[in-house]
């Protein structure tokens, strides 16, 4: 635990080019962060345990060991806590045996009293040591059974085995959702710093010294915080384990789907991890601009829901009939609507014409933001719906005028979770719900109508910050009858839509700034769009 | 043995610890007369002409560390005293804080003016209880008689001293560690730069010394810088503070220039070797290398002869050991100490000591293997130079030299296992053999 606890610069696209050579080849990296980083900058993957680029430094893995050139001849150094300077000279285990033996060495000393129970740990698979060794290491076993294992743990929980030896605590049960393997625990104190720098709430410490080194809370705490699953994501061993994926399926027989939580308006990057048509867990998807590696348990642990409670699809021709009758129509989208749904939506106003009106919104409180990875606003397109012209957020109003319609058609709408808002939108005699969910919208709605999540489409979202987004969909839909949102709007107004890509273009008619992208030109992380901050 | 210059412990058994006999034999005479009138750099200036090097172990000289200090960095700049003598060993810092209390103060009070510090700690180890006794005694006494304190002797110069006792890590010896503690955090050394000379504690300008470096000053602005340096070496001035422990008649702590043959500290200092003839010596506490009986007989006390045999000055804690000693035996013994006092923080330390001393401990019970000696020789290497502070080298280096030295001994005890020659992995329970 170096106390000096020093965020890594991080290279940017307008990062200086400086000159170094590394294995006396010269290479032109960003000159303003580490050397771990300009060194992947330029395709050389350096492993590393302790290091994460939006933690402090901390240095303590010795993995990420290469050789400098210095006043007192060449020297091991971390890559991860060197700055980059002009011409230095940089030896990787490319040229350099000594860096090839000290990686191999520490990665020795790694796995010295690690328990090497890959085929019961919950993390193969996507386990630093694991690829650290595959990459690196494949060096043989020195040990002999003899010199016994010392495994890290806390007194409390150690227990002697079958063959006598003395273990560390198993399946400590730290928090509400995460538990603890001491004996696979590192060290690294990624999860110690991420609490402290991060969360801001220092729950967890290394305590004890040396080879008795473990992981704990304070005594009679629990780990329990808005963010504490991250800490099992960024563990690189299988030491914190989140409880509500633990045992539940092996990672590689997960396919990882590109996507956005809709449940806040950050809109924080995911990969819905799923197999077998079931969504088996939501992780966080590095952004630096957006969440960065961090992900809310409430946008995590939502994924639980997505195949629950699911509104079975509807019969469109009901819907076409009820919107002939007579009578003023209020269309309401609510806050998971994307770009493609609030498109849609706009062309059956426009088909609808001077009986049609949007309302936006949701009934959930806005609540400050947490500066990690929310900002509070349960609303996720909100910026989206400015974009497009639309209000951003008005129900009030609906309520107030309640009685001037009668029709009313929501769009993932959560209009009749608020009891007062329920007694009001009653008594219009029309309601039509396009929901994922059998929720109160859908029960108290004339004709419920089964759309897909926001996991299963394809669509596109604009963030607080005026950042395009891009959802991809994941093939998880439990009813293939299902259709996304825009497609059965689009159908409504009468327009035939045959994928999102040109409902997208369509909102680029309704929005200039839009119209210049497509799928394919959004990049991943999304693309900063000017002046369209909320 | 001829009669030296005590410079540190001049005042030993003289009753020092009572600031009026302080004073009877010439003490804090030259705070206000002459230390006051001299400025900051002059200080500095003269402590470089000294040639004084630091007292700790790692011998850096101390005019340039002071140097290395900012001025008008706009923060306070701290004075530590390390005193958390942790080193197998040596005990020179627990005596000299008990018998000699008040020159630590003068010298501190010297060390202040010169960085323009306003405070300075002094961390000691836990459990030296009568040394803290002794130099809380001494700091009451100096803040009564106006040395310590606000405006001392009349000047614009106000300076406080604390005492901080450790928990009594070995590791809290080390600066940065040592800062971390005195913040009230766990006690690891820190990743550098930046030094502690340009953010330590609470992210200011700090000096860490030793006692025996700060105990030097009083007596080099006394006498002239020029004599002291006079005392040691071309490029280490002054005498140094040496414990001799282990199998000598008159273990203890003496004063001898720097330079003095190790066979004369032995025979004439300690009294000689007892209890069997002379096998190996420590120079510079348990972290060096041993020196053997041929290398003892040409080896003198100071700083150039020993880094040139492979070993170190250290602290100055000469450890004796007589040849009915076995030193794999030994070398267990720091294994286990190694072992313990690791920070866990850097991975080759954290594992590699604990390692080590597991295999030391199946030698030792005579349940040692063939190869167990290279594979430690092999772990060893890996500690060098790949950790935040030099801890794993403190038991790196000795499982070389040990090994290297005193081959016998290690064989000796391996030959004790009838099934010394047993392979790593019997051939059966390769999992190549099944899949």
């Amino acid at each position: 635990m170096s106390n000096y606890y020093n965020m890594p610069k991080l290279p940017t696209e307008n990062s200086p080019k400086v000159e170094i050579f590394v294995d006396d080849k010269a290479v032109m990296v960003p000159g303003d962060t580490n050397l771990l980083e300009a060194l992947k900058a330029v395709g050389i993957e350096t492993p590393h345990v302790c290091y994460h680029p939006y933690l402090p430094v901390s240095g303590n893995c010795r993995q990420c060991l290469v050789e400098q050139e210095g006043p007192r001849g060449r020297m091991l150094v971390i890559a991860c806590y060197t700055p980059v300077s002009p011409s230095m000279k940089i030896y990787t285990p490319a040229s350099s045996e000594r860096v090839k033996n000290a990686r191999k060495a520490t990665q020795e000393f790694m796995l010295v009293n690690h328990p090497l129970d890959c085929p019961i740990c919950d993390k193969a698979g996507e386990c630093t040591l694991q690829e650290n060794y595959m990459e690196a290491g494949q060096n043989e076993s020195r040990m002999r059974p003899e010199y016994g294992k010392n495994y890290h743990g806390n007194p409390a929980h150690q227990f002697i085995d079958s063959k006598g030896q003395v273990r560390g605590g198993k399946h400590v049960d730290i928090g509400p959702r995460i538990v603890l393997d001491e004996e696979r625990c590192v060290q690294c104190d990624r999860c110690v710093r991420f609490m402290r720098s991060i969360a801001g709430d220092e729950q967890l410490q290394l305590a004890s010294r040396a080879d008795h080194t473990y992981i704990t809370t304070f005594p009679g705490e629990k780990l329990d915080h808005e963010y504490d699953l991250c800490v099992t994501d960024i563990c690189p061993t299988g030491a914190m384990t989140a409880k509500h994926f633990r045992f539940q399926k092996r990672v590689w027989l997960l396919s990882r789907t590109p996507s956005i939580s809709m449940d806040d308006s950050l809109g924080a990057n995911i990969w819905i991890d799923h197999a077998e048509g079931k969504v088996w867990r939501l992780m966080p998807r590095c952004n630096p601009e957006v969440n960065r590696s961090w992900l809310s348990n409430t946008s995590r642990l939502a994924y639980q829901n997505f195949q629950k409670n699911r509104l079975p699809a509807g019969d469109i021709d009901s819907l076409k009939s009820v919107l002939a009758k007579e009578g003023k129509v209020a269309l309401v989208a609510g806050g998971s609507c994307t770009i493609e749904d609030l498109t849609a939506l706009k062309l059956l106003a426009e088909k609808l014409g001077e009986r049609a009106e949007i309302f936006t919104g949701s009934f959930a409180p806005v609540l400050p933001a947490d500066g990690i990875a929310k900002s509070g606003d349960p609303v996720a397109n909100r910026a989206g719906m400015k974009l497009l012209g639309l209000p951003t957020g008005n129900l009030e109003e609906l309520l107030k005028r309640a009685g001037e319609f009668s029709i009313l058609l929501s769009v993932h709408c959560d209009l009749f979770e608020n009891a007062e808002a329920a007694k009001t939108l009653e008594t219009i005699p029309e309601k039509i719900a396009l929901s994922a969910f059998d929720d109160a919208t859908a029960k108290a709605a004339t004709i419920p109508f089964g759309v897909n999540h926001w996991s299963e489409v394809k669509g596109t979202m604009v963030n607080c910050n005026g950042m395009l987004q891009k959802l991809s969909a994941a093939p998880t839909s439990p009813d293939s009858n299902l259709r996304p949102a825009f497609s059965v709007l689009a159908e409504l107004a009468g327009i035939s839509l045959s994928c999102a890509c040109e409902a997208f273009a369509m909102a680029g008619k309704n929005a200039e700034v839009l119209s210049g992208y497509t799928y394919e030109t959004i990049r991943s992380t999304g693309v900063m769009l000017d002046g369209v901050q909320l | 043995m001829a009669e030296c210059v005590k410079v540190c412990t001049e005042n030993f058994g003289k009753g020092a610890q009572d600031i009026e006999v302080y004073k009877k034999l010439g003490g804090y005479e030259n705070i206000s007369e002459r230390l006051f009138n001299m400025s900051q750099f002059e200080v500095i200036d003269h402590v470089q002409r000294s040639n004084l090097r630091g007292r700790g172990g790692a011998g850096f000289p101390t005019g340039m560390k002071w140097s290395f200090v900012p001025r008008n960095s706009g923060k306070p700049v701290y004075i530590v005293v390390n005193a958390d003598e942790g080193e197998g060993g040596t005990f020179k810092d627990h005596y000299l804080m008990m018998e000699d209390p008040h020159r630590l103060i003068e010298g501190l009070i010297i060390a202040g003016w010169a960085l323009g510090s306003r405070s300075a700690y002094i961390y000691v180890r836990g459990e030296f209880l009568p040394c803290i006794e002794s130099l809380n005694k001494a700091l009451n006494q100096a803040y009564a008689a106006g040395y310590l304190g606000e405006n001392i002797c009349g000047t614009k110069f106000s300076f406080d001293i604390f005492v901080h006792r450790g928990a009594g890590a070995y590791i809290c010896g080390e600066e940065t560690a040592l800062i971390n503690s005195l913040e009230g955090q766990k006690g690891q050394p820190r990743l550098k730069p930046p030094f502690p000379a340009v953010s330590g504690a609470w992210k200011s300008p700090t000096c860490v010394n030793n006692v025996e470096t700060i105990m030097a000053l009083p007596w080099i602005f006394k006498h002239e810088p020029e004599e002291y340096a006079k005392l040691g070496t071309p490029r280490a001035g002054g005498t140094k503070v040496f414990c001799i422990s282990g199998d000598v008649k008159n273990p203890g702590v003496y004063e001898a220039p720097l330079g003095t043959p190790m066979m004369t500290m032995i025979n004439d200092y300690a009294g000689g070797v007892v209890g069997g003839n002379l096998k190996a010596v420590l120079p510079g506490g348990s972290s060096c290398a041993p020196l053997d009986a041929g290398e003892c007989a040409v080896a003198t006390m100071d700083y150039e002869c020993l880094a040139s045999m492979k070993t170190m000055f250290g602290s100055g804690a000469m450890i004796v050991i007589n040849d009915t000693h076995n030193m794999a035996e030994l070398l267990n013994v720091l294994g286990n100490f190694y072992s313990h006092e690791s920070c866990g923080q850097c991975t080759p330390c954290r594992e590699g000591t604990g390692l080590i001393h597991r295999i030391l401990n199946q030698i030792v019970e005579g349940k040692g293997h063939d190869g167990d000696v290279e594979f430690m020789q092999s772990l060893s290497n890996g500690f060098g130079g790949v950790t935040i502070c030099p801890l794993s080298v403190s038991l790196g280096g000795p499982v070389s030299s040990y090994t290297t030295k005193f081959r016998s001994d290690f064989d000796e005890l391996i030959a004790k296992n009838p099934d010394r020659a047993k392979p790593r992995v019997q051939e059966t329970s390769r999992p190549g053999i099944f899949w």
